[in-house]
């Protein structure tokens, strides 16, 4: 017993902060939530078993809740191969040494970090407005520029381009991929007579794979939790006619406007089972395009 | 000082045992060096007298103690390890005295110590630098130091020199062999290079796959390795070996014929003959000979290497002095002498011959 | 026919004038590619900026960055636009957000350091689960979270923002600082171990003092994600002298009176402008925290 402490204990004590909240702020809720995703709660009252009725009601009648979730899959899907693109094209020319790259570097990812603040959210709200700069902008070369904000066909469009503008960390992260490919790669090929589009095709892409996929993941987990900027541009309701809807809003607006905590953590578990799927899929498709350098056992 | 001796050890990791039970007996004040290919244990055998690794089973004692489960700190050894493991945001000095301040000894013990050991390795200028900013020679010269301000009863060094280029290597080498007629404490020193082994040990270990192969001086371990492993590992470039048949007047080599011996009923069929190739004779003074064809010359300066190509189609390696001037395809002859041979059974073990008249 | 030396001195100036001259046409399409990028990356920024200084009327559908008139009061009306001053905002801001990043940076290392470098019965599968929480989104423990803080009688203080925290729940940061740990030698571990250390020795004399990068990027990110956080106030803090910056941005927005818009730029630029500083002073650790692991 005391050699088993001698051993273990040093790794328990510095895990004890770890473990307590694990338990009390992971696990423990992960299972409470599973289990109110089958219940009707209000806060008030006990929570009262209804078995599948919460997912039932989501999937054949809540047209909120389809709604959301087209939201959601479109926000993901236009703005995320949007980003990673523009961020490898600008990574690309950052790449081939280019006077002046700290700056650049810089100022590309000053929109990503500031991305998640109130005070961005209200500046986009600005920009897309009726009479904002953006119609303006649109005036000028002679297009009428429509309500954004108000247009349920325009809204999602607005957030679209607002993650796309904080393309700077899968920028970071390619150019750093960049950086590992060895230049000898690229010179053997052009002593092959290998053309620049190839060597992009069959060297650079291949090889960035890795990065690439781990871009993708991240990027696509990111863009399921989006919520903080649906909710300051929407006003907090998903509007206009519920195109801003995001998962992520209908949840909190189920949970902490209207206390239907028991929808809520279903519609929780629906995210979290979509994201795993997603996830999967990736990591399951990466086997056949990701190439490992230092492939190990 | 210390002797320690190693009972029975056995390590495993989960399933796979990777020392089969090792005993051994370090004698109180020898240069012990542990030798072998890599993967054959004995760094682990090491870092197992360090209390770097966990002792599975069997014992270990330092001195009079069993250290089995007598923390690394408190077993009174220094380590120099092969990155030198030098701490990077530390000054050479507080890298000296680090160890001993967790000792809580005086202050003025510490700089007397710190002082004398800079003194002794030429490091005093260096002693506020910060390990980035010294050569790879300093570094393993602070690493060193390190282990010396302790004052252990026991050395353990974890090939320290692989780390450097070929001249320092030789230097350090002269120095480390110095410190230890100096100072004669126990040491042990783990490397994987057979020169390092032959010149600074006063006995040698070699392992293979987590069992000990012998045990000798270098002396002993090259003019008798015990078994053919030994036999071609310990010697660079290796020693020849010859599958022969024993018939009722000796053992017949391809190429070579029959060479004589005393062959009793004892003998299995077939043996191995090895020949170091300074053992063949160039001048055909030997006891039997076979001319081949020299298909490679390694000129060395004070000697020369020649890949001689026999009617077999076997190649073998024999030495000439530096003056000789051959070159690839011209002929030679190679004779060899029974007593100058190297004999091993069937398993692989050594039939000694010629060991009384050689010893 | 052979070439003399003057063929030799012509052809290679005529290379070289070539080679540079193309040299020279690429990078101006370089940077002219990235300087329009970055134009349009910057401009909406700007443009807050300029707005911050504005009068209201000029603020829409005027194309000019320039304000026709400077008007520096929107910084010091919108600071004491809502009936509490901006002041105590910050204030609150800085306190959640100072112990977050202590809490943070405490309980991160302690946990990276034990599934670094301790060795301990269980610690493949704890580590394991450690990563599976990386992958749930905030959304599936927010309501357990919140009913067990307001059980605990939490809500409505800064203690739900705090003490998870302490408790290492942003399993990124333990990951980011055990990807750090890992890449440190582990002979200076066994060194200091023969050296006389006791693995908390080693925690606080070996490891800490050589991880400070990742600490600091760690520490870096921490403030910012803290600062920025919008949900946890949003839905713990419910007294308004209590609201951090970002919920008190939000209701100066939900405000009728949304014709301060000067005003409500100005504070949108303070608010920030820590993070700004923050990027400009720490870049560097923000820049390699990133490529190490992807934060966002």
């Amino acid at each position: 017993m005391l050699k088993f402490l001698r051993k273990n204990g040093p790794g328990y004590l510095f895990l004890v902060p770890w473990f307590i909240g694990f338990i009390a702020l992971a696990l423990g809720p992960i299972l409470v939530s599973l289990y109110l995703a089958f219940t009707k709660y209000d806060i008030f009252s006990p929570p009262e078993w209804i078995g599948l009725e919460n997912f039932e009601f989501m999937f054949l009648y809540d047209d909120r809740f389809l709604n959301s979730l087209q939201v959601t899959f479109t926000f993901v899907f236009l703005s995320v191969p949007g980003k990673l693109v523009f961020a490898l094209i600008v990574a690309m020319v950052l790449d081939k040494g280019i006077r002046g790259i700290g700056f650049y570097r810089a100022l590309f990812y000053l929109p990503s970090i500031l991305g998640g603040s109130i005070a961005v959210a209200i500046l986009w709200r600005q920009l897309f407005d009726y009479d904002g700069i953006v119609n303006a902008v649109l005036a000028k070369v002679g297009i009428q520029g429509p309500y954004w904000l108000n247009d349920p066909d325009y809204a999602l469009y607005t957030l679209i381009i607002l993650a796309m503008w904080q393309f700077g960390s899968p920028m970071l992260i390619f150019l750093a991929g960049l950086r590992s490919i060895s230049p000898e790669l690229y010179e053997a090929a052009e002593m092959d007579g290998t053309s620049k589009f190839k060597q992009f095709y069959a060297i650079t892409i291949p090889l960035l794979a890795p990065v690439i996929f781990f871009n993708l993941v991240l990027q696509m987990i990111d863009a399921f939790k989006t919520f903080s900027s649906a909710f300051v541009i929407s006003g907090g309701s998903g509007a206009p006619v519920d195109s801003l809807n995001f998962i992520t809003l209908y949840l909190y607006n189920e949970a902490f406007t209207f206390f239907r905590m028991g929808y809520a953590s279903a519609l929780a578990w629906v995210l979290l089972v979509i994201i795993a799927i997603f996830t999967g899929i990736a990591f399951y498709s990466s086997r056949y395009w990701v190439y490992y350098e230092n492939e190990r056992d | 000082m210390a002797s320690v001796s190693l009972n029975n050890v056995v390590k495993s990791y989960g399933k796979v045992e990777v020392i089969h039970g090792v005993d051994l007996e370090v004698v109180d004040g020898e240069f012990l060096v542990l030798v072998g290919p890599s993967g054959c244990g004995k760094s682990t055998l090491l870092r197992m007298i360090a209390g770097l690794e966990e002792i599975t089973d069997g014992t270990i004692s330092i001195g009079d103690r069993i250290v089995n489960d007598v923390p690394a700190s408190q077993r009174n050894l220094s380590m120099v390890f092969q990155s030198y493991a030098l701490y990077p945001h530390m000054s050479v000095r507080k890298n000296l005295a680090f160890g001993l301040t967790n000792l809580k000894m005086p202050k003025p013990e510490i700089k007397r110590r710190v002082t004398e050991a800079a003194k002794v390795l030429q490091i005093e200028e260096l002693l506020e630098r910060k390990p980035r900013q010294l050569s790879g020679g300093q570094k393993q010269r602070v690493a060193i130091g390190r282990a010396i301000v302790r004052e252990p009863q026991l050395f353990l060094f974890d090939e320290p020199l692989s780390n450097l280029d070929a001249e320092l290597r030789v230097q350090m080498r002269v120095e480390l062999a110095d410190m230890y007629h100096r100072l004669g404490t126990t040491m042990i020193y783990v490397t994987h290079d057979q020169v390092e082994a032959m010149t600074m040990a006063t006995r040698i270990v070699v392992l293979r796959d987590g069992i000990i192969e012998q045990v000798g001086t270098p002396f002993e371990l090259y003019n008798f390795p015990q078994n053919k492993f030994v036999a071609t590992f310990i010697g660079s470039p290796k020693m020849n070996m010859f599958e022969a048949t024993v018939d009722g007047i000796g053992a017949v080599l391809p190429d070579f014929g029959t060479l004589a011996l005393h062959v009793d009923d004892t003998w299995a069929t077939k043996i191995s003959v090895g020949i170091r190739p300074e053992q063949f004779a160039l001048n055909g003074s030997g006891e039997t000979s076979s001319t081949g064809t020299i298909t490679l010359v390694e000129y060395l300066g004070s000697e020369v290497y020649l890949y001689v190509k026999l009617p077999s189609g076997h190649v073998v390696l024999a030495r000439d002095n530096g003056k000789a001037t051959h070159k690839a395809g011209d002929s030679i002859t190679l004779s060899i002498t029974a007593s100058q041979a190297h004999y091993y059974g069937e398993n692989g073990l050594r039939m000694p011959l010629f060991d009384e008249a050689n010893s | 026919m052979t070439l003399t030396a003057e063929d030799h001195q012509a052809a290679a100036a005529a290379i070289r004038a070539t080679r540079a001259r193309r040299a020279r046409r690429s990078a101006i399409i370089k940077h002219f590619f990235l300087a329009s990028c970055t134009l349009i990356m910057i401009y909406p920024l700007i443009w807050l900026f300029m707005s911050s200084l504005k009068p209201d009327n000029q603020i829409f559908g005027d194309l000019s960055l320039w304000p026709s008139a400077f008007q520096w009061n929107n910084y010091p009306e919108g600071w004491n636009g809502l009936y509490i001053s901006f002041g105590t905002f910050f204030k609150n801001s800085a306190f959640v957000t100072i112990l977050a990043v202590i809490g943070n940076v405490v309980s991160c290392s302690f946990a990276a350091y034990a599934f670094a470098r301790l060795e301990f019965k269980g610690r493949t599968i704890l580590f394991a689960l450690m990563m599976m929480t990386l992958m749930i989104p905030y959304h599936v423990v927010l309501i357990p979270q919140y009913l067990l803080f307001l059980q605990a009688g939490w809500v409505n203080t800064y203690l739900p923002l705090i003490v998870p925290k302490f408790l290492a729940a942003d399993a990124f940061f333990v990951f980011l600082m055990i990807q750090f740990f890992r890449q440190l030698p582990r002979d200076l571990d066994e060194a200091a171990m023969i050296d006389g250390c006791s693995p908390f020795k080693i925690y606080w004399a070996i490891i800490i003092p050589l991880s400070l990068p990742a600490l600091a990027t760690a520490a870096i990110f921490t403030f910012i994600y803290t600062w920025e956080d919008f949900l946890g106030p949003l839905i713990y803090l419910t007294d308004i002298h209590d609201y951090t910056v970002p919920l008190a941005l939000r209701s100066f927005l939900a405000q009728d009176s949304v014709s301060q818009y000067g005003q409500m730029f100005a504070i949108s630029v303070l608010s920030i402008l820590p993070i700004i500083l923050f990027f400009v002073f720490f870049q560097k650790f923000i820049i390699r925290g990133i490529a190490m692991s992807g934060l966002k």
